[in-house]
């Protein structure tokens, strides 16, 4: 199981998007790709989910994009934040932080440090 | 802010939804490019990259969809190829297609009509200012208060005078229809005109549009006039100049005082061309108060209620019974105008719009039937979709789309045949209902009748599909070639969707039934004549052109020259025709005999003018005595022939002929006895005819005698060569309503005939829609058992048994629908006998032969199915 590419936490698909375009601007195939980079080939981002997460994030308002030419020289679409974006993006890293933190907690079992009642 | 820009983005995207297209898919082609393109740098060979980058898109396709979705344009995309794709299934399937659009448009259209003509007719208020004050006052006597008579105009004057629960009341001079020869030389043709009292536009509340009503002080045959609309623009071309012009009518100049507003119509008469003062100079009749000829409207005051009206006009009755000893039991009663009018068509409207229900709730049945067998053909083809990756949410949308085409179709045609229904129900009806000719379709109804065909389209069509989502697609794919357990629940369903059909139009066929039986019964009453081979019409002789001895000497040569005739046996004239209705009912006395002037004697006798061989022409019989003769004129004393009734009644145990009676004013000697005539059609009999001489009678008033020729050759030559005679005698005048006796008499029974030919329709297509659905659910049931019959049939069975069983399934579920179709019968013999004559509502003929003509349309039906089960080949099934 593990070392297989593994299903996206639901919800957290849009969250690494807005990361990863927090970098540069970038077309959907590069998205894909540079997730699973950074993932270590954890997560697989299948077109299917992709790109109708960049409508979505599109019609948020979060995205904008524009057609441009590729280092290949072939037509790409590419999409880049907008500052509603970046802000979603801060929204989003602060909750995941804060979740996972607790998630963490609760799967290695151990008490808060101050809240444990003997 | 984002949903602002939410909602931009989705305008948007329907607007640019082909831009979007294109740029989707050459996106996802540039990923599918750059997937394959790393693959190879990785050492794949570059078919299997491909290969591999197209299964990791996880079907091009499908991520068009979620994008489309994600998008929110996904609807129309597919709605457009839903649409499309409905269109060809339906193409592939003709017959289905137009069965349903058919049972649609039939159910839309008739009922969309038919409840515009009872909305029309029944619960449209009056066309006119405050309708509910308007009513109408009958006669009666006190003790007959059922009684609804015309009223004398010494009554009404009192009325007039004395009622203050009225703010004004009218008289309509309705007693026999006016009319009036207008133009000169060829171009001479007859109008209708009403004569009515002063007050009358101002109870309807509507006042000419130019020039003024008529006052009291022209109430004495003042030769004024109030032109209708179109009259006005006729004859003056619409010049506003007409007031005060002269319009010759019947030879006479009349003023033309004003012009009624375009599409104003009486209350209680239909098209009237022209409206002229009535004459109500008190005195001027010889009977005085015990006259009876106007019709009475009136208005009530604001304040007051019907009932308060009708407390004070039963006051001022008794007053009057005291004042006139002729009339002491006359009184009088108050109807709403509404209901007066449209009471008597209040019963044949109700029942047809219960026979139209009935129909759209069949058709509502068939639609089911049709949708849900089609949706059990296509279970597997679902299964089979769904099996192959559709989504259930999709499938079911593309069903329901296939009946949104499918009811929008048969909505379109609906409306077409609403339209034509409608004209052919104010053809059918007009003359026999009032206010249909202001029929129109009515929006509300119209989309009411569309909801409800369009919806149950759309339920019936979704079901299957719902089911089949609900289903899994494994296990009716498994089924396959084997008689589907699922099919036998809807077959129970659709069998008794077949039997309700079989009920609902076997209580329509005992509808039509009951009423062709009494059709049959009102044609063997006697009526006392021979109406066949009598051509009936009107001749009036203008006053002004023909005194009382000059319309004496013409009616009588006219009689003479048409009896001249090839082929004519007889001619002559009546004052009112047979078995029209009761006219000139005057009290009539004998002054001889046992009964001399004993109130006991006395009878309400029917009086009539005659002309001419008038007792040879309509073939009524002389018993004793003698006809009239050329002798009976002004110059003898008065003369009459009387009815074997009226002879019983006023002179029983003695020979009438000789005696002497009193009636019209004088005493009157008898010289014949004739034979009785009905009243009307359905042989109604009064206390007795006295018949006048017209010779002797003429000066009485113009009696604008009806004609009656009988002949032994055909009517419609007879017509031609009597319009010839007549020009030959004054072209001025008018040969007016031509029509065979047979005819005038049905006149009366129009709205029996209307409701018959309604009824007798629905029955039909009630019993097709019947006949389609055990057809439809017989052959599916074959279809759905074909292995069965196959096996039978290898076991030995014979085609016969086969045949046999398949009709006999079809004949139980007709035998239980004619079962509870016979309860719904029972249930509304009620409502049907008020429209039947001289048979039971439960006549035990009728009801027999209903069911046997159901039986034998359900054997027809069962037949088809029957034979195609015995055609099934045992090897081929049970391969």
């Amino acid at each position: 199981m593990a070392g297989e590419p593994g299903e996206l936490l639901q919800g957290t698909l849009e969250m690494m998007v807005l990361k990863t375009l927090s970098l540069e601007p970038m077309h959907g195939w590069g998205i894909a790709q540079r997730i699973q980079q950074m993932s270590k080939d954890v997560f697989l981002v299948t077109q299917g989910s992709l790109y109708p997460a960049l409508i979505r994030m599109k019609r948020r308002g979060w995205l904008t994009t524009s057609w441009r030419v590729t280092e290949n020289s072939r037509r790409a679409r590419y999409y880049e934040l907008t500052p509603a974006g970046r802000r979603q993006l801060g929204l989003e890293e602060a909750s995941w932080l804060r979740a996972s933190a607790a998630v963490n907690w609760v799967m290695t079992g151990r008490l808060l440090p101050d809240g444990g009642r003997a | 802010m984002s949903a602002l820009s939410d909602i931009i983005e989705r305008v948007r995207s329907v607007i640019f939804r082909r831009r979007d297209e294109r740029e989707l898919a050459e996106e996802l082609a540039f990923h599918a490019d750059m997937e394959a393109a790393q693959l190879e740098r990785r050492g794949v060979s570059r078919a299997e990259a491909r290969r591999r980058s197209a299964l990791a898109l996880g079907g091009l396709e499908r991520v068009k969809d979620d994008v489309r979705d994600a998008r929110g344009t996904r609807f129309l995309h597919d709605g457009q190829r839903d649409v499309a794709f409905a269109l060809r299934t339906l193409a592939r399937n003709p017959g289905f297609a137009a069965v349903a659009i058919l049972t649609l448009a039939v159910g839309i259209g008739g009922t969309t009509a038919v409840y515009s003509a009872v909305d029309a007719v029944l619960l449209q208020p009056l066309p006119y200012q405050q309708p509910g004050q308007l009513v109408r006052l009958y006669y009666t006597d006190v003790r007959r208060k059922e009684d609804r008579g015309v009223v004398t105009p010494v009554h009404f004057l009192d009325y007039r005078q004395s009622m203050s629960s009225f703010s004004s009341v009218a008289a309509l001079f309705l007693y026999s229809e006016s009319g009036a020869d207008i133009g000169t030389g060829d171009a001479v043709r007859r109008i209708r005109i009403l004569p009515v009292s002063a007050d009358y536009f101002d109870v309807v509340r509507v006042p000419p549009t130019i020039g003024r009503p008529f006052g009291p002080d022209e109430e004495n045959d003042a030769p004024v006039v109030v032109l209708s609309h179109a009259l006005w623009k006729q004859q003056f071309g619409g010049n506003p100049s007409a007031v005060g012009k002269s319009l010759t009518m019947n030879g006479r100049s009349y003023t033309v005082a004003g012009v009624m507003p375009d599409g104003f119509a009486d209350p209680l008469a239909g098209a009237v061309d022209a409206w002229v003062p009535g004459d109500l100079r008190p005195g001027r009749d010889p009977n005085e108060a015990d006259n009876h000829y106007l019709s009475v409207i009136a208005r009530l005051r604001p304040d007051v209620t019907i009932a308060r009206a009708q407390a004070e006009l039963d006051r001022l009755s008794k007053t009057l019974a005291e004042r006139y000893p002729r009339a002491k039991y006359a009184s009088a009663r108050l109807d709403p105008l509404k209901e007066d009018i449209v009471g008597n068509s209040s019963k044949p409207l109700e029942i047809m719009l219960g026979a139209v229900t009935l129909v759209l709730v069949l058709i509502c049945v068939n639609l089911a039937n049709l949708l849900l067998v089609r949706g059990s053909d296509r279970a597997r083809e679902f299964a089979l979709r769904a099996a192959l990756g559709a989504e259930r949410r999709r499938l079911v949308r593309q069903t329901l789309i296939e009946s949104l085409t499918l009811a929008v179709a048969g909505d379109v045609a609906g409306i077409a045949v609403a339209y034509f229904a409608m004209r052919a129900i104010v053809a059918i009806g007009a003359g026999s209902i009032p206010r249909l000719s202001a029929l129109t379709l009515e929006p509300r109804l119209l989309v009411f009748s569309l909801a409800v065909a369009s919806l149950s389209a759309l339920g019936f069509g979704l079901l299957p599909a719902l089911r089949a989502a609900r289903t899994q697609p494994g296990d009716i794919l498994r089924e396959q070639g084997r008689s589907a357990t699922s099919g036998g629940v809807q077959m129970r369903l659709r069998q008794w969707l077949v039997v309700s059909q079989v009920a609902l139009a076997f209580v329509l066929l005992v509808g039509a039934g009951l009423l062709i039986a009494s059709f049959q019964r009102i044609r063997e009453v006697p009526l006392g004549v021979r109406p066949e081979g009598v051509l009936a019409f009107e001749l009036h002789l203008p006053d002004a052109r023909y005194d009382s001895t000059a319309r004496a000497r013409f009616y009588e040569t006219v009689a003479e020259r048409i009896a001249a005739l090839p082929g004519v046996v007889s001619a002559g004239g009546v004052s009112k025709l047979p078995a029209t209705g009761d006219f000139n009912i005057w009290g009539t006395t004998p002054l001889t005999g046992p009964l001399a002037n004993a109130d006991r004697g006395n009878i309400a006798g029917q009086n009539r003018v005659v002309s001419g061989r008038y007792f040879d022409a309509v073939g009524i019989a002389l018993l004793d005595g003698r006809l009239f003769d050329e002798h009976d004129d002004v110059t003898v004393p008065r003369r009459v022939i009387i009815s074997r009734a009226a002879a019983e009644r006023m002179f029983p145990g003695v020979r009438a002929v000789g005696q002497s009676l009193t009636t019209g004013g004088g005493p009157r000697e008898i010289v014949g006895v004739v034979a009785d005539v009905a009243l009307d059609p359905q042989g109604r009999s009064g206390e007795g005819y006295v018949y006048h001489p017209h010779r002797q009678f003429a000066g009485d008033r113009n009696w604008s005698l009806v004609q009656v020729v009988r002949t032994t050759g055909s009517l419609d030559q007879l017509q031609g060569e009597v319009r010839r005679v007549i020009a030959s005698l004054d072209p001025q005048l008018v040969m007016y309503k031509p029509m065979p006796l047979t005819e005038a008499i049905g006149r009366g029974e129009a709205q029996r005939v209307f409701t018959l030919q309604l009824l007798t329709t629905f029955a039909c297509v009630a019993l097709g829609l019947a006949a389609l659905g055990l057809f439809g659910v017989l052959s599916y049931g074959v279809r759905l058992r074909r292995r069965e019959f196959g096996i039978r049939m290898a076991l030995g069975a014979n085609g016969g048994s086969i045949r046999r069983m398949v009709l006999r399934e079809g004949m139980v579920v007709t035998a239980i629908g004619v079962v509870i179709g016979l309860l719904g019968a029972v249930a509304l013999s009620r409502v049907l006998a008020s429209l039947v004559f001289g048979v039971s509502t439960l006549d035990p003929r009728v009801l027999a032969s209903a069911a046997v003509f159901m039986a034998v349309v359900a054997a027809f039906a069962a037949y088809l199915p029957a034979h195609r089960a015995t055609s099934v080949e045992p090897s081929s099934v049970l391969q």
